[in-house]
């Protein structure tokens, strides 16, 4: 292997860039000797380097000084001195250095080429030496073959011109050399050779076929290289000796720059530097013709020994400026060990080299393109980002109804209300991001040809738009930042919790609030307490509210077992929660014990009012008629009664029309649902209750109690006419409305709001008109004595009304003529 | 996000924005974003006399921060609604700062 058959004669082994370093595949360099003459490493190594002292550069100057260090390169240039020095090059901690020189070289060497290049030929020619020199030092020093150079680019320039620049070489090489040059300069064997090498040129043939045979394993080698390897390359897949050629064709480059005067003048070095990736070829060609004239020193580079620092320098050299050296490096360096693998190995490494060099040809075909994102791209990325994002906070893909009704109730909600045509409110949130979407997506639709990928990709994005907004909802955020060291915090505030500007302390104010609480309590029922107990009432109604929107989807004949379990869990909890509703109702609480009672207290608040048509519908029948017979006995004591009873002469204020409204608007319409399913027996208990134990005049005076009172009524005319009920049962009735009617009789004339003039009596003629058509013959002539002059009077006052106006009144009073058999035409 | 939430239901509603330097502008709402800041087409200055400046403007955008007063049309505003979503935001907010 050309690790062993390395060129001794051109080395200059007392030259600074000699140091040692450890090398790593220094156990794989022995294997490989396998191939060669069977020159074990490991047999020929002495051990004398461990003894050199490295820190001792004492001899330095009489090895390397001036032009004296001549003599002892070339007896050091033997193999036996790099035995010890075998180890791996340290450069790495030199290179900074040392590119400033190289910088120079440069320089000075691309002024020097028009010269250099007609010379080339005869630097070709020259080449053929260093082979020789090295093989005559095999065959003097088989055994000390296996030295491992520890240095490639020791080497000096030879040429005349190049002398001014010798000291920047030796400054290269100077950096860690002192070691290296006490180590050559110590070994006696070495020095031994050293002088048989220097005395043998004319044994360049052998050396040179030897050397030969090396390559040719090396073309062997290189020989599974892809084609994609630059030309030069293949000039060493030729036979041994034109490949060789080339190889110090290559050589040249290097020699021309950092061959010393001395080995140039007393004997040819050269550098062997092995094509171990090929891209040193390259930069060959060029690097021939501007080869110098001067005799070329030609040294054996043994890529075992080429560390990357070293081949750097060594083509750091390269005289071409437009051969862009830097990647070539760059490949060197990553195949020190190249030459050390076995053959498989290195078959299977030029293999991946190829498939490398390939796939960054590609690349770099490609990389023109690079910078351009094609909307698919970016959509791409976007969805990778918000993936990380719906990833980095944990996947709310179940809850994302529930946040965004929490976190966007009214908006949801009242778009569900106004837009009933929607499944569900979560379903304006889905439109808006598929609007953004396709916003987005719009452009590149229309490139595309097949639409649907492309639907698939946005419904996937807004899936994920979805998610990871929730997912960032979800994401607790910690809203100060205190850095260490700091006074103090930032808090950050964003949408959802603002920067509080007070900073009220939570644990105070708990602590205070029961104890300002509980005095009231003491007292019993006060409107603090009330609103609490409708709060609650509220709280459970919205969770009956959302669990009734969470219902599983409806049951079919062919439903499965999963959808009946989830179903019946969907019931259980449900009633759990009405129950509840139930309880907080208050309804149960003993009746007369306190007053009012829980639920009238509830029911006098407007907040209580609005919550009635939202309570009905979750409960049964049984409970509503509670709910009625409770109201009904307690119909005194609601608010709307207590507080409404109209006189001839005042009229109500604000806040009481306002409740009255609000009862009427709010309880009255379930109430009022709520006896179209009754039956007679309910409506003659009602009626009943209402005749024995209420204070009828008062709560006649009142457009609640009257209102109530029409709907009992009414409702048994409709039954009646529907013929429900039996003949027992409306005897009873009868007998039932009968002492109503004579306990309402004489309050008949005052039950009217206002004056005549208000016109906000109609309610009142339709309760006349209820008992006019539930009253006997004689009960409505009575009906119409009480009430006569009221009709006249409107029949009057219409007169003087606008004819629009006129027939409202008129109309109001007919409700109740008619129902009697009249009208208010009679009259006029 | 109650009110972001609100005022996301007034869109396309006419308002009448008071600002804190006592101009009110009424126009069509367009937009609003968490921040509450407010888009307004077609507007009007209330008081067009003593704004002037401001006659020839079509539309604005208005920073949340400088609005003092919103004023709502009643109509398109669901009252019980708004209660139930306060009640829910003062139960998160409650849960949250527990």
């Amino acid at each position: 292997m050309s690790f062993f058959g390395f060129d001794t004669s051109g080395h200059d082994k007392a030259q600074p860039g000699f140091s040692q370093a450890h090398d790593p595949f220094a156990g794989l360099s022995g294997r490989n000797a396998d191939v060669d003459d069977a020159l074990e490493f490991e047999d020929t190594y002495d051990g004398l380097g461990d003894q050199l002292d490295d820190a001792d550069d004492a001899f330095n100057d009489d090895t390397f000084g001036g032009g004296s260090g001549a003599a002892p390169a070339p007896s050091h240039g033997g193999a036996p001195s790099a035995g010890k020095v075998g180890k791996d090059f340290d450069f790495f901690g030199q290179t900074a250095k040392v590119s400033g020189a190289i910088e120079e070289e440069h320089m000075r060497f691309d002024r020097q080429q028009p010269t250099a290049r007609p010379v080339q030929q005869q630097s070709l020619n020259q080449y053929h030496q260093p082979p020789q020199s090295q093989a005559a030092y095999y065959a003097s020093q088989p055994i000390q073959q296996a030295y491992q150079p520890a240095r490639t680019g020791y080497e000096k320039y030879r040429e005349p011109e190049a002398m001014p620049d010798l000291n920047v070489d030796r400054s290269i090489w100077g950096i860690g050399p002192s070691k290296a040059a006490a180590q050559h300069a110590a070994p006696s064997p070495q020095a031994q050779y050293a002088p048989q090498h220097a005395s043998q040129p004319p044994a360049q043939p052998p050396a040179s076929r030897k050397i030969m045979s090396l390559e040719e394993v090396e073309a062997a080698m290189r020989q599974p290289k892809p084609a994609s390897q630059a030309p030069p390359q293949e000039y060493r897949h030729t036979p041994p000796p034109p490949g060789f050629q080339q190889q110090q064709q290559h050589l040249q480059q290097l020699q021309q720059q950092v061959t010393t005067p001395q080995q140039g003048q007393a004997q040819p070095v050269t550098i062997l530097q092995r094509p171990q990736s090929g891209q040193p070829n390259k930069a060959t060609p060029p690097a021939q013709q501007q080869a110098p004239p001067a005799q070329p020193t030609q040294i054996l580079q043994n890529p075992n020994r080429l560390s990357g620092d070293a081949a750097r320098i060594a083509m750091g050299h390269q005289p071409h400026p437009s051969q862009g050296s830097l990647p070539k490096m760059g490949q060197l360096q990553q195949h020190p060990q190249f030459n050390q693998m076995s053959e498989e190995e290195k078959a299977a490494f030029l293999d991946q080299e190829t498939k490398r060099a390939k796939r960054n040809h590609k690349i770099w075909l490609l990389s023109k393109d690079n910078g351009l994102m094609t909307p698919q791209d970016k959509n791409f990325i976007t969805r990778i980002q918000l993936q990380q994002l719906v990833s980095a906070t944990g996947n709310p893909a179940e809850r994302d109804t529930d946040t965004s009704i929490a976190e966007d109730f009214y908006y949801q909600v009242y778009s569900h209300i106004r837009a009933g045509q929607r499944q569900n409110p979560t379903q304006p949130l889905s439109n808006f991001a598929q609007t953004y979407l396709f916003q987005t997506g719009g452009r590149h639709g229309g490139l595309r040809r097949h639409g649907r990928p492309a639907e698939n990709h946005f419904q996937r994005m807004e899936q994920q738009v979805q998610r990871a907004v929730e997912a960032a909802k979800n994401k607790p955020k910690n809203p100060q930042l205190v850095i260490a060291g700091s006074l103090g915090k930032i808090s950050f505030s964003n949408a959802k919790t603002p920067k509080p500007l007070l900073n009220i302390k939570r644990n105070d104010s708990e602590t205070q609030r029961p104890s300002s609480a509980k005095k009231p309590t003491h007292t019993g029922l006060n409107r603090r307490a009330v609103l609490r107990a409708v709060e609650k009432v509220y709280n459970t109604l919205m969770k009956i509210e959302d669990h009734v929107r969470m219902i599983p989807p409806p049951m079919s004949e062919t439903a499965d077992d999963e959808l009946r379990t989830q179903h019946a869990e969907w019931k259980i909890q449900l009633d759990t929660l009405i129950a509840q509703l139930w309880d907080e109702l208050q309804v149960h609480a003993p009746v007369d014990e306190i007053v009012p009672h829980p639920f009238i207290a509830f029911l006098s608040c407007a907040k209580g009012k609005k919550a009635i048509p939202r309570i009905f519908p979750h409960l049964d029948f049984e409970k509503r008629t509670t709910i009625l017979t409770l109201i009904i006995y307690h119909l005194d004591q609601l608010d709307v009664v207590q507080e409404a009873v109209v006189s001839a002469d005042t009229t109500l204020n604000a806040r009481t029309r306002e409740n009255v409204e609000l009862f009427i608007s709010t309880v009255m319409p379930s109430l009022m649902g709520y006896f179209n399913e009754t039956g007679l027996d309910i409506v003659d208990g009602v009626l009943n209750l209402v005749a024995m134990k209420l204070p009828i005049d008062t709560i006649a005076k009142t457009r609640i109690g009257v209102s109530m009172l029409t709907l009992i009524l009414s409702r048994a005319v409709l039954l009646k006419q529907t013929g429900a009920g039996n003949p027992e049962q409306w005897e009873k009735w009868d007998r039932t409305f009968e002492t109503l009617f004579n306990k309402l009789e004489p309050s008949l004339p005052y039950i009217f709001p206002g004056s005549v003039n208000t016109g906000e009596d109609v309610y009142v003629w339709q309760l006349l008109a209820a008992m006019g058509v539930t009253a006997s013959h004689d009960q409505q002539t009575r009906l119409v004595l009480a009430v006569k002059d009221r009709v006249l009077d409107t029949v009057q006052l219409s007169k003087t009304l606008p004819p629009a106006m006129a027939s409202d009144r008129l109309g109001s009073v007919n409700l109740f003529m008619r129902s009697i058999g009249l009208d208010v035409e009679l009259l006029q | 996000m109650l009110f972001f939430s609100f005022f996301k239901t007034l869109i396309d509603h006419e308002v009448t924005v008071e600002l804190k330097n006592d101009i009110q502008l009424r126009g069509t709402l367009k937009s609003v974003d968490q921040y509450l800041n407010i888009k307004l087409d077609d507007i009007s200055v209330v008081e067009e006399l003593k704004y002037p400046h401001l006659s020839s403007v079509k539309n604005v955008f208005i920073r949340g921060s400088v609005v003092r007063y919103v004023h709502l049309p009643a109509g398109s505003v669901d009252t019980q609604l708004l209660e139930d979503a306060t009640r829910r935001e003062a139960a998160a907010q409650q849960s949250k700062a527990k």
